[in-house]
């Protein structure tokens, strides 16, 4: 087969029993790899609401048909029902634990049941095998990798849980080569509650490939295209993604103090710039990726990987706070132990509101740069404070009867774009189907960057279609799986000769973005099974309430309701947000 | 400075012109004469980072007046005022 390995092997950690799981050509075709296969697959193995941290609840590591092949194809998505949210969720990592897992001879990985002692999983041509975790469980990310690596060998690679994955923190990550991480929706959890500290891949399969030559040609094609865009070519690899910092912020929408301002004043001192004049040791980059927006970087005391946008952001200007390094080594510490750095961040955000409302008495103050990575530590050791931070800022907030200080979109933490500031981008946060993430459908790169053309950040006009197009080209991208950042040089026709020199189908542009509304549309469905509504689809009412004093955002409120209706008629879906008869029939869903 | 208009230089811009803002005396110009009288004083070129051959904005370039795009105003026409603050931004990205 060319493209796909044509084999997903599911396993159960209870019995021991592993088996091949049958996927025909046809649901290949439908739903290409990754987000898709793997949304498609958990929802016919759990087709019931599980609970997330469940033995029954599956997770799934899975590649795609381009995995290993052209650059940036070294990720992989892992699906499962989110502890975070309980939302289907899929996260994405880069680095090249995916090719390894590819080049193990797997499509995907699907992980079912519960060890009865900690143990994890070592994938390679030859097969699954269950390997005792004893004398690595409790380890953090770094040591947990080197050790597994040093018994598999140098070509092997590891994505592991840290303490935070072990005690079960809803937002905790999954980190594999080295310092890249499945942020976001507590996938590292599901493992934790699994038993399951690593999977250990490594192989020596390559992906065939249809049509060598016009592969060849179109991999030089590719080259030119990144190397002569301005943001692949230049800006991503000088400055990586903080260079975010300054522009954002110069829109009035860099969420200042858990999204009170959308100004904040030190936003130089913690820019892209400065940290390339400061912190940065060099570039890094994952798997033939030419880009490397990657940062290592070094404090006076530690070095590690990043910080990036959302994390400068995060334990940044969403805390008031300007010390670069302090930001850096709260970065490297949610690495060590395995957490999602924006859900910790803005959890932060929160305690600080609530305590400064006078709602919670706990001591955290804006700006108390110190105190950071001793935060971060006690979440993921499930101490002190981070006993209550570690319910995320939804359920904290609720806790302490102020829900609405929680900037959160079905309990998923929104990042460092402030919806006021773009209204395609408040539609997508209120929509996206695993919540408060810019991930579904990156609208700042119309609204604010200008990419691939320039659309007035404060209009609703247009918008509903916009991003729904957008949700569908990224479930495309994360399905095949590449990395979304090739989406600044190329287009979806590029993708879809992609597809067709290495699988030899003859995929069109309209059937990847119908593949992509497919997925899209089946998230829906796995959403709706799960207990969610319309009234799911909104946004704190920070942001539909209460606008801006100063900055070039002021004065604004998300008109979420004048959009909503169009983006579900848009989608196909009736008036309540759910998908009609005649919608999932053009789907085959 | 009164009188001038203030020109701050972010991205590329500011690692290929070593600093972070000039005061341009640019009352009453459109934003390419404003541009063009940036550089001049800059002593070194950097038009090349945001605008195209033909002197139209590079696709992603971001040029705000007072906070706002120009792109929603009259693009590189549009007329700057003493006292008011540009921020240029060569085409960047992240997520
Ligand atoms: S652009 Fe950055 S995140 Fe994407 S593959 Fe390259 S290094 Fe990894």
């Amino acid at each position: 087969m060319n493209g796909w390995m044509g084999r997903i092997v599911t396993i159960d950690l209870g019995s021991g029993r592993q088996e091949e799981l049958p996927v025909g050509d046809e649901m290949r075709r439908r739903y290409l790899g990754g987000r898709g296969l793997g949304v498609r697959l958990y929802s016919d193995l759990c087709p019931q609401p599980l609970d997330p941290l469940a033995p029954e609840n599956a997770i799934l590591f899975m590649t795609g048909p381009l995995t290993g092949t052209v650059m940036t194809s070294g990720r992989f998505q892992v699906v499962s029902r989110s502890p975070l949210t309980g939302t289907i969720c899929d996260s994405s990592s880069g680095g090249s634990f995916g090719a390894a897992l590819k080049s193990a001879g797997l499509d995907g990985l699907v992980v079912r049941g519960r060890a009865e002692r900690p143990v994890y999983l070592a994938v390679s041509p030859a097969g699954v095998e269950v390997r005792d975790a004893a004398g690595i469980w409790g380890l953090n990310t770094q040591p947990a990798q080197k050790a597994l690596q040093e018994r598999a060998g140098a070509k092997a690679s590891v994505a592991c849980i840290g303490p935070a994955g072990e005690n079960l923190v809803p937002f905790a990550a999954i980190l594999n080569d080295r310092d890249r991480a499945a942020g976001r929706g507590g996938m590292g959890a599901v493992m934790g509650a699994k038993n399951l500290k690593a999977v250990v891949a490594a192989g020596d399969r390559a992906t065939a490939i249809a049509d060598p030559e016009g592969y060849r040609e179109m991999g030089l094609r590719l080259d030119r295209a990144v190397d002569k865009n301005p943001v692949t070519g230049k800006s991503l690899q000088v400055l990586g993604t903080s260079v975010l910092v300054n522009i954002v912020n110069a829109h009035g929408m860099f969420p200042t103090e858990n999204f009170r301002r959308g100004v904040f004043n030190d936003a130089e001192g913690i820019s892209g710039e400065k940290i390339a004049e400061s912190l940065l040791l060099r570039q890094s980059a994952c798997y033939k990726c030419p880009i490397g927006c990657g940062r290592t970087t070094r404090t006076r005391n530690k070095s590690g990987e990043g910080p990036e946008y959302e994390t400068v952001w995060a334990f940044g200007a969403h805390l008031g706070v300007s010390d670069l390094a302090a930001i850096a080594e709260a970065n490297y510490a949610c690495n060590e132990l395995g957490l999602d750095t924006i859900t910790m961040g803005s959890t932060i955000g929160c305690a600080m509101e609530l305590c400064e409302s006078g709602a919670w008495d706990a001591g955290l103050r804006w700006g108390d740069a110190g105190r950071l990575a001793g935060w971060v530590e006690d979440t993921a050791h499930l101490r002190g404070v981070g006993v209550d931070l570690a319910l995320g800022s939804k359920r904290l907030a609720a806790k302490f009867g102020k829900p609405e200080l929680a900037m959160q979109v079905k309990g998923m933490e929104i990042p460092a774009y402030d919806p006021r500031g773009a209204q395609g981008m408040a539609l997508a946060y209120a929509t996206s189907s695993r919540g408060g993430c810019h991930m579904r459908a990156y609208m700042i790169m119309p609204e604010v960057l200008g990419h691939p053309v320039f659309l007035d950040r404060f209009s609703t006009a247009g918008k509903p279609e916009i991003v729904a197009l957008f949700q569908d080209i990224a479930a495309v991208v994360d399905s095949l799986v590449l990395c979304r950042f090739l989406q600044f040089a190329v287009g979806i026709s590029t993708l879809s000769e992609m597809l067709r020199t290495v699988t030899g189908l003859d995929f069109g542009d309209e059937e990847l973005l119908r593949a992509g509304r497919r997925v899209n549309t089946l998230e829906r469905l796995v959403n709706i099974r799960a207990g969610f509504t319309r009234a799911d689809d909104t946004l704190p009412p920070r942001f539909l309430n209460e606008e801006f004093q100063t900055g070039s955002s002021r004065h604004r409120v998300v008109r979420l309701e004048e959009m909503l209706d169009r983006y579900y008629a848009v989608r196909g879906w009736d008036p309540l947000g759910k998908p009609t008869a005649a919608t999932l029939a053009e789907l085959g869903l | 400075m009164a009188g001038t208009v203030e020109v701050r230089f972010y991205a590329l811009l500011r690692r290929r012109l070593e600093r972070s803002a000039l005061a341009v005396d640019g009352d009453g110009l459109a934003v390419l004469d404003l541009l063009s009288r940036a550089e001049q004083q800059a002593g070194r070129p950097f038009l090349d980072e945001i605008l195209d051959r033909g002197r139209g904005l590079l696709n992603g370039t971001m040029i705000l007046v007072n906070g706002e795009n120009i792109r929603l105003k009259q693009g590189l026409a549009t007329r700057v005022r003493a006292g008011d603050v540009v921020d240029l931004f060569s085409p960047a990205g992240g997520g």
